[in-house]
């Protein structure tokens, strides 16, 4: 009953935060006394990249993990990590596209090589390489078995990304929600805005998540079905 | 004719095959994986793993650095910015009251003001020089954020209300 409730309201408060966010980012907040109204990005940016990067790549890594962990081995855990990756692909390439559209009016240039930014693109790579790993195998389990270590692998990117602020010097920014001494350096309606922004977005994974999760079990369904009738046939065939 | 009583054998008969190809992909895909892994690397992280010097970085290895293009980082000093016809030109100061003059050509960004930290492109003038010849500026801006008040007056004694 109440798993029946929260997937039935799933949709609708996500889309009711992601419109909250916008209201708020657009209309309500005031404009940054530096960046002024570029600073609006900061209600998508963030929250995007903390979507593509930890939500989506966390929540794959660790259905790997109980993947290839014996006990809890089964095909349910292998989808989530495939349609966790497949979103993280759409979530990443909006970080890097959200992230160049700030970059040209505070930076000044759409692109820069450093630490932050380039172990994020590797990220999209690594994300990219887990889906093409994914067709090139045809035999599910060995499929199963080589993504779960894959996704592992590519994981340990993330926390490079996170640190790559802090252990090198770079052009992006630090963090300003998550500071290594803990202190908040965006306050008031700002920092609320930011908040909605995070839940919203996060909310809007797992929406896609289980919408692209539901496809591949009937993708699945169809498979079996499909091949059942492939034996049926041969089946007929061999009667006559 | 098939005799409709006998049992079917089902086992894909090109089963070795299969395996063969789909490790084959399987390498193929890893190598491109690779391969941009490594053009990403090279161009990002091994080159400029630090993305910029300090100032004072810079100064202490004046001599090694010699004219050889770097990136510069440090604050814009108040006062000192001058409009050119070619770009601008700016006292930069870093850690210890360092201060180094930077003449930029090129439009600097819409965010690049007085007090801002900057990532300047370019080399000194000379071997020996404390001149900065920028061919790019680039905002380095905080992760602070701070509303801005439109409507707040400033008074006399400099205090906002």
């Amino acid at each position: 009953m109440m798993k029946q409730l929260s997937q039935r309201l799933l949709g609708p408060v996500t889309f009711v935060l992601l419109a909250l966010t916008f209201w708020f980012g657009l209309w309500v907040t005031p404009p940054d006394q530096i960046q002024g109204n570029w600073a609006r990005l900061v209600y998508v940016h963030p929250a995007v990249a903390w979507v593509g990067l930890y939500v989506s790549f966390g929540t794959a890594t660790i259905a790997s993990v109980l993947y290839l962990w014996r006990r809890t081995r089964s095909p349910v855990m292998d989808r989530i990590a495939h349609c966790a990756v497949e979103v993280s692909v759409v979530f990443i390439a909006l970080t890097l596209i959200t992230g160049s559209i700030w970059g040209r009016p505070t930076w000044g240039v759409w692109w820069a090589w450093d630490a932050r930014l380039t172990s994020t693109a590797i990220l999209g790579v690594f994300a990219l390489g887990y889906l093409a790993l994914r067709r090139a195998n045809d035999d599910p389990e060995l499929r199963a078995r080589r993504s779960a270590v894959f996704a592992i692998l590519a994981a340990i990117n993330v926390p490079i990304i996170h640190f790559s602020v802090q252990w090198w010097k770079t052009l992006h920014q630090g963090a300003t929600v998550f500071t290594a001494n803990r202190t908040l350096l965006i306050h008031g309606i700002q920092a609320w805005t930011l908040l909605i922004s995070f839940f919203a977005f996060t909310l809007l994974f797992f929406w896609l998540l289980r919408a692209r999760y539901r496809l591949e079990v009937l993708r699945d369904a169809r498979y079996e079905l499909s091949l059942d009738e492939a034996l049926t046939q041969r089946r007929r065939e061999g009667v006559r | 004719m098939l005799n409709a009583d006998a049992p079917l054998d089902l086992t894909p008969v090109a089963a070795p095959m299969v395996a063969r190809r789909g490790r084959r992909r399987t390498i193929g895909v890893l190598v491109v994986l690779a391969l941009a892994v490594i053009a990403l690397l090279s161009q990002g992280l091994l080159h400029s793993l630090n993305y910029f010097e300090t100032i004072p970085q810079a100064m202490q290895s004046r001599v090694k650095l010699g004219t050889s293009t770097i990136r510069l980082e440090g604050v814009v000093k108040a006062n000192t910015i001058t409009r050119t016809a070619s770009g601008a030109s700016f006292y930069m100061t870093g850690g210890n009251n360092q201060e180094v003059f930077v003449s930029a050509h090129g439009s600097p960004p819409q965010l690049f003001q007085a007090n801002i930290p900057v990532v300047v492109v370019g080399h000194f003038t000379s071997a020996t020089s404390d001149r900065f010849y920028g061919t790019q500026i680039l905002v380095k801006h905080t992760a602070s954020y701070v509303a801005a008040h439109p409507t707040r007056v400033k008074a006399p004694n400099g205090t906002t209300r």
